[in-house]
């Protein structure tokens, strides 16, 4: 492609360094990437210059001639800067994409940009005015021209460009289709005129970037007037000073701005015109005139009725034809080009004629080559064209020399004429001479650098020449001079190689390879149209235009989207490629699948169902797939341990390790790695998860639906990525952490199946409503495992009597007391128990949680154990806190409470007690059933733990008597069954020492005492293991002491169940 | 805890796949894993890892794989992924001779840089480009010819020459149409030595010397019944 401005810029600066990861990257190696979103357009672009004189009623003609194309003569000048009729397609034609949006060129060409530039909208001759000007702020001239644009236009056309300095007006309005993709209008004033900086002479120029490639530069200057040679000089400053002052804003593309303002130069497409005001060189004017009067009153008058009736004008146009030849007067001249445009040509043609031209004689009955004809317009023209001191200052490179191109020249000079008329040239007492001051220029990136190049080959010539020279070589001796150069005949200071002189047609020869572009190359411009507006009467000066067409590179944004996100992509990639990454595959999912975490897809575990106590265990094996170690830790999340606070309490039940992936296989040990472990790549390792609820209080949270067993692991990849592991379970419900009025109502089946059907019901977790029907007068678990509890103990007790490696522990509290549990290890009981809560939440019979060959002892543990965690868990305990406080307050009346140290001695006392504790648990009928069974139930294994044969009992009520005289305690005794009762009752710590004092009964007394004081110590140990469980109530509040107090009588009101009566 | 799952030995197999880009490593594995196929396949950056289990009659084989990326780029990081490997699988494409060529280097490479006693399947893929390839059945269109318009351009004898010759495992397959990709992991499966299964993963992965070491002691020794590591479930 020709034309990429902004693209070719950086083409050779920019490679794509995909391991810079600088925020521009992606902007930079999209850009890279640029030909595959770029795609050739093409548009039309009418440009117009006027200068209009300060003369009223100008605007009202503006659409006659800049929109409608009137006011041409096709007798005064032509329209066709060549009408070979060759054919529209063009070579770039067939590589521009249709469907990339190509402009379309239907009916006759629509035009996409129109830019009018204007000189001399206000009068300012003085620098007063000028003033005046200013501080009016005066925007009612900008309005006037606007309407009068946008009243010719079609409605949609967009303002682009409108800007005003002083007499000089520029304004752009483009279609629909091209003002979305029109960005960076940056407008500058340069102001040149008088005292050097004030804008009654200077330029308006605008730059613009057409579909985020292509900038086009627009120039609207009025440069200084006058026919002097001192006028000549400032025009060329003027022009250069425009040059050098115009910056136009950095260009910002996808919200990247370049670094640098934009200036003149830099443009793919240029576009310079105005009232430059170069006149006729060494023509006296009258010549001129007289010269161009012979046509404009001439021989050819063959459409005089119709202008003169049309315009009632006092010059008598003449015809002329303006051959198709005339090409020879275009700077730009290649004879093999092709008009592009043909329908355009066409629609030139049928303006002129729906305008006046009727009876226009047909151009065939004309000479067929005017040129040749020295009595033509054209060859009038071309004799003054010569004399034309902007195409000679073009040559000798003093101005509009870099690139700068003109179209041909086929239509009378543009100023001076007597307002009012077609063609009459100034009749005033001045008589200024005839010149072309209206011009229209352009340019391409290909011209100017063409002319770059030029410029230096030559200087590489030249200074070979010079050293050649220097080293004394004879210049015709050398034929290997690559350029003809005799710096005798260049006197100038600039390189100018044997500039030609301009004498007519002489360029047509030599100058052609000066200014035409490379034949090579598809030049990106053509110039359809370069006419003025002959017919146009109401200033002094005619108007000027030009139709251009132009192959530009514009952005499909579609494209650009699509390469953007890939690259995208690849850059993350590419970023990832040098950074530690890892693969998760969760090979142990339960759902079996092998779950990868290619994508970015969390991973995920979903454990199942948990129940409670259980350990589960899932394995992930991590590989490391990147080409560099890996540092992975599973990041900390901030875990609180206050249960305190109901649901915003957070309870750890997931924990991770990380172990050889060995290990996870197998079942030996695993070696847990630490929290941060190092992965070489192609090596594996395996992240452990272990998933638990062990604690009750989150048991009851679970119960009632909260929370929800949900965690998202981070998994971080130091300098990596971090990856996400959803873990989930769902919570098996369990009658651990209920209440007793909960477990009531569970149906046969068991509380797991009756929750689960509650929920499926409601649709949520929850506790069991207290509204639905009864089942059974105590939790079916209580009865389960109390049962299990005694058979077992049997069990145990006749394996000691019967194994010589079996006997029951001594410890008091065993096996209520979990420090005295010391059959298995933890671990082991807790499968136990595990195994037993399974089976109490299914309803099933406990004996069968066990393996046959598990032993009794191990059993009872398991079992003592689970009615503990069971009494644990309930949330109101078997004495609810409101029964307690109602023990409490009666504690006065109960003295076995009152002196919770050792209870009363006598059977009737206690048997009272009881009683009285009974009758207040009477209110809550379940709850005192529970207690009374559990208590029964204890008794009896603490009785079976700590037997009294039948002789112990002998012995003891045998020593009662004389137990009794020693025993001051002892004296308030009632009968025998009940001193017995009593006396036993009373044994405490110093008993013991006191009976073998009395020495009353020999080896069988203090046998018997043995017995006894081993029942009151169980008795007393359980008491103490179960009293908090079973009696609740705020003991956390108050004094230690008070603390104390309260865990004793608990106990003792335990104690007073526990101790029954000896028999 | 009781394990629900039958007691049959079960190993981890570390594989390695290489190959030249695009023959289709990735589509194999994904096949053999997933039973699925992509028509275009992202390449591979890196690596891809996957795991996979094989049920042998006797045991259980669990497949570690390393998908390796194909691009020059990415091919001095293979050694650091077949290192400690017990199986490659070389695949080149049927349809491109020069596939074949790199595929050789990389047998060539393992038999010099890879553990002794690796065991190596050539592969060769996208047979349901060539005429024979139905993918149902490798005798089907029989009478087909071989020459017009079948893309294959590396003949069956050619190949599986080269593999007798240097001991590899020869397989033709299809990822799109599945044909013979799990007869190729099946019989690498059965290919790796029992012995070598028992000690392959040794007290880590890292200590490839230790591990070699291990191998050799306890080549041909017979299998400590008691071991559990062979174990999982
Ligand atoms: N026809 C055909 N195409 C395949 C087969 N295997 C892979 N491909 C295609 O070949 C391309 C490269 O496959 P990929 O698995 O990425 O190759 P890799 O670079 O070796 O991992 C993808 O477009 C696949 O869809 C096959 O068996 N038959
Ligand atoms: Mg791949």
């Amino acid at each position: 492609m020709g034309s990429s401005g902004v693209l070719a810029d950086s083409t050779t600066t920019e490679v794509a360094d995909l391991s810079s990861a600088n925020p521009y990257s992606l902007h930079r190696t999209a850009h890279a990437r640029r030909s595959e979103y770029v795609r050739p357009h093409r548009i039309r672009i009418k440009v117009g210059t006027w200068n209009v004189a300060a003369c009223p009623g100008t605007d009202k003609d503006l659409a006659r001639w800049f929109v409608d194309g009137e006011g041409l003569d096709p007798a005064l000048g032509s329209s066709k800067p060549s009408d070979d009729g060759g054919p529209v397609e063009h070579e770039l034609h067939n590589g521009s994409p249709r469907d990339a949006s190509p402009i379309e060129l239907a009916d006759g060409g629509k035009i996409g940009l129109y830019v009018l530039g204007l000189q001399e909208v206000n009068v300012l001759t003085a620098p007063s005015q000028y003033m005046t000007w200013i501080y009016a702020a005066d925007d009612s001239t900008m309005g006037k021209w606007k309407a009068a644009l946008e009243a010719a236009i079609p409605p949609d056309y967009q303002l682009v460009v409108a800007e005003q300095l002083a007499g000089l007006l520029l304004l752009a309005y483009a279609s629909p289709e091209i003002a979305p993709t029109i960005s960076n209008v940056s407008t500058i004033s340069v102001g040149t005129g008088a005292l050097g900086y004030l804008g009654n002479k200077g330029a308006v120029c605008t730059r613009i970037v057409l579909g985020e490639v292509t900038q086009l530069l627009f120039v609207n200057s009025h440069l200084a007037s006058g026919v002097e040679d001192y006028y000549l000089e400032r025009r060329i400053n003027q022009a250069q000073q425009i040059v050098n002052q115009a910056r136009f804003e950095p260009i910002v593309i996808s919200g990247v701005s370049e670094e640098e303002k934009t200036k003149i130069g830099d443009e793919d497409f240029a576009f310079w015109f105005g009232d430059l005001n170069f006149r006729l060189d060494r023509l006296p004017g009258d010549d001129i005139r007289r010269l161009l009067m012979l046509h404009t009153r001439g021989e050819y008058d063959l459409s005089k009725r119709e202008l003169r009736r049309e315009n009632s004008l006092e010059g008598e146009p003449i015809v002329v034809r303006c051959s198709s030849d005339s090409s020879d007067e275009v700077m730009d001249r290649d004879p093999d080009r092709k008009p592009q445009n043909k329908p355009d040509d066409k629609a030139v043609e049928n303006q002129a004629a729906d305008d006046d031209s009727v009876n226009l004689p047909d151009p065939d009955d004309f000479p067929q080559d005017p040129q040749e004809d020295p009595a033509s317009l054209q060859a009038t023209l071309s004799s003054l064209l010569p004399h034309d001191q902007l195409r000679r200052l073009i040559k000798e490179r003093k101005v509009f020399h870099e690139g700068w191109r003109e179209g041909p020249i086929t239509f009378l000079p543009t100023y001076k004429y007597d307002v009012g008329t077609v063609a009459l040239f100034d009749s005033s007492e001045k008589r200024r001479p005839p010149s072309w001051c209206d011009r229209i220029l352009y340019r391409t990136r290909k011209d100017m650098e063409r002319y770059m190049t030029k410029v230096k080959e030559e200087e590489e010539a030249r200074k070979k020449d010079e050293e050649m020279k220097a080293r004394g070589i004879e210049e015709a001796a050398d034929d290997d001079i690559l350029f003809s150069y005799d710096p005798e005949n260049d006197s100038e200071e600039h390189p100018t190689p044997k500039v030609a002189e301009y004498d007519e047609y002489n360029e047509a020869e030599d100058g052609g390879d000066d200014q035409s572009p490379d034949q090579a190359d598809h030049d990106t411009i053509h110039l359809d149209l370069y006419t003025s507006h002959q017919r146009i009467t109401s200033s002094d000066h005619k108007p000027v235009s030009s139709i251009f067409t132009l192959d530009y590179d514009a952005v499909v944004p579609e494209l650009k989207s699509k390469v953007h996100a890939e690259v995208a992509r690849a850059l993350d990639r590419a970023e990832n490629e040098g950074r530690p990454g890892i693969t998760i595959v969760a090979d142990h999912h339960p759902r079996g699948a092998a779950w990868r975490s290619g994508s970015d897809a969390p991973a995920h575990v979903d454990f199942g169902e948990a129940v409670f106590l259980r350990k589960y265990t899932s394995t992930l094996t991590l590989a490391n797939t990147s080409g560099v170690p890996a540092k992975l830790s599973f990041i900390e999340k901030p875990m609180t341990n206050e249960l305190g606070d109901g649901d915003a309490a957070e309870i750890q039940w997931l924990t991770t390790c990380f172990v050889h992936s060995e290990a996870a296989d197998d079942d030996t040990e695993s070696v847990d790695l630490g929290k941060e472990v190092t992965l070489e790549p192609g090596e594996t390792l395996n992240a452990v998860l272990d998933a638990q609820i062990t604690d009750i209080v989150h048991a009851r949270m679970l119960n009632e639906g909260q929370p929800t067993l949900e965690e998202v692991l981070v998994l971080r990849v130091t300098d990596g990525r971090d990856h996400f592991i959803t873990v989930r379970a769902s919570w098996a419900p369990t009658c651990i952490g209920r209440s007793v009025d909960e477990l009531i109502r569970v149906p046969e089946g068991g509380i797991r199946a009756f929750a689960r059907s509650l929920i499926e019901a409601k649709a949520r977790a929850g506790a069991i409503p207290y509204d639905l029907p009864i089942h059974r007068p105590a939790p079916k678990e209580l009865f389960r495992l109390t049962e299990a509890i005694e058979t077992t103990t049997q069990r145990v007790i006749a394996d000691a009597q019967m194994l010589e490696d079996c006997t029951v522990p001594s410890d008091p509290g065993w096996p209520f007391d979990e420090a005295a549990c010391k059959s298995t290890d933890v671990d082991t009981r807790t499968s136990h128990i595990i195994s037993l809560l399974d089976a109490l939440d299914q309803d099933q019979a406990l004996p069968s949680a066990f393996a046959p060959e598990i032993p009794a002892l191990h059993r009872l543990e398991a079992l003592a154990q689970t009615l503990v965690l069971f009494l644990r868990g309930l949330t109101d305990g078997i004495v609810p806190t409101a029964l307690w406080n109602r023990i409490d307050q009666a504690v006065p009346s109960i003295p076995s409470l009152a002196n919770p140290a050792s209870l009363p001695a006598d059977e009737a006392t206690l048997d009272n007690d009881r009683t009285t504790v009974l009758d207040i648990l009477q209110s809550a009928p379940h709850h005192n059933i529970c207690f009374v069974f559990l208590t029964t139930t204890l008794a009896r294994v603490v009785a079976e733990l700590a037997p009294l044969s039948k002789a112990d009992l002998a012995t003891l009520r045998g020593n009662e008597a004389s137990l009794l005289a020693g025993t001051a305690a002892a004296a308030r005794g009632g009968g025998p069954g009940a001193a017995i009762g009593g006396v036993l009752s009373g044994v405490g710590r110093r008993s013991l020492g006191f009976v073998r004092k009395a020495g009353s009964g020999g080896t069988p007394v203090v046998a018997a005492w043995a017995a006894l004081e081993k029942r009151r110590a169980r008795e007393r140990r359980v008491s103490e293991v179960f009293g908090g469980l079973v009696c609740r109530g705020q003991s956390a509040g108050g004094t230690s002491g008070e603390r104390r107090a309260g865990e004793a009588r608990r106990r003792a009101v335990m104690e007073l169940f526990l101790r029954q009566k000896l028999e | 805890m009781a394990d629900s799952s039958a007691p049959k030995p079960s190993s981890s197999v570390k594989l390695v796949l290489l190959g030249e880009a695009a023959v289709g490593k990735s589509s194999l594995v994904l096949r053999f894993v997933n039973n699925d196929f992509q028509e275009n396949k992202e390449p591979t950056i890196g690596a891809a890892f996957l795991t996979q289990k094989c049920n042998l009659p006797t045991r259980t084989i669990k497949f570690e794989i390393w998908d390796t990326a194909g691009q020059e780029r990415f091919a001095s990081l293979a050694p650091m992924y077949y290192r400690n490997a017990q199986a490659a699988l070389v695949v080149y494409d049927l349809t491109k001779p020069t596939s074949l060529i790199k595929a050789k280097h990389w047998v060539a490479e393992l038999q010099r840089q890879a553990s002794p006693g690796i065991v190596i399947a050539l592969v060769g893929n996208k047979l349901d480009l060539t005429e024979d390839g139905t993918g149902s059945g490798g005798d089907a269109e029989d009478a087909g010819g071989e020459d017009s318009g079948d893309a294959r351009k590396i003949s069956t004898e050619e190949a599986k020459t080269y593999a007798e010759e240097e001991g590899l495992l020869f397989f033709e397959t299809s990822a799109k149409t599945g044909f013979n990709v799990t007869e190729v992991f099946t019989a690498i499966a059965n290919a790796i030595p029992e012995t070598s299964l028992k000690t392959a993963r040794g007290p880590g992965a890292s200590h490839a010397a230790a591990r070699t070491e291990e191998q050799r002691v306890n080549l041909n020794g017979p299998r400590d019944p008691n071991a559990k590591e062979g174990c999982a479930c």
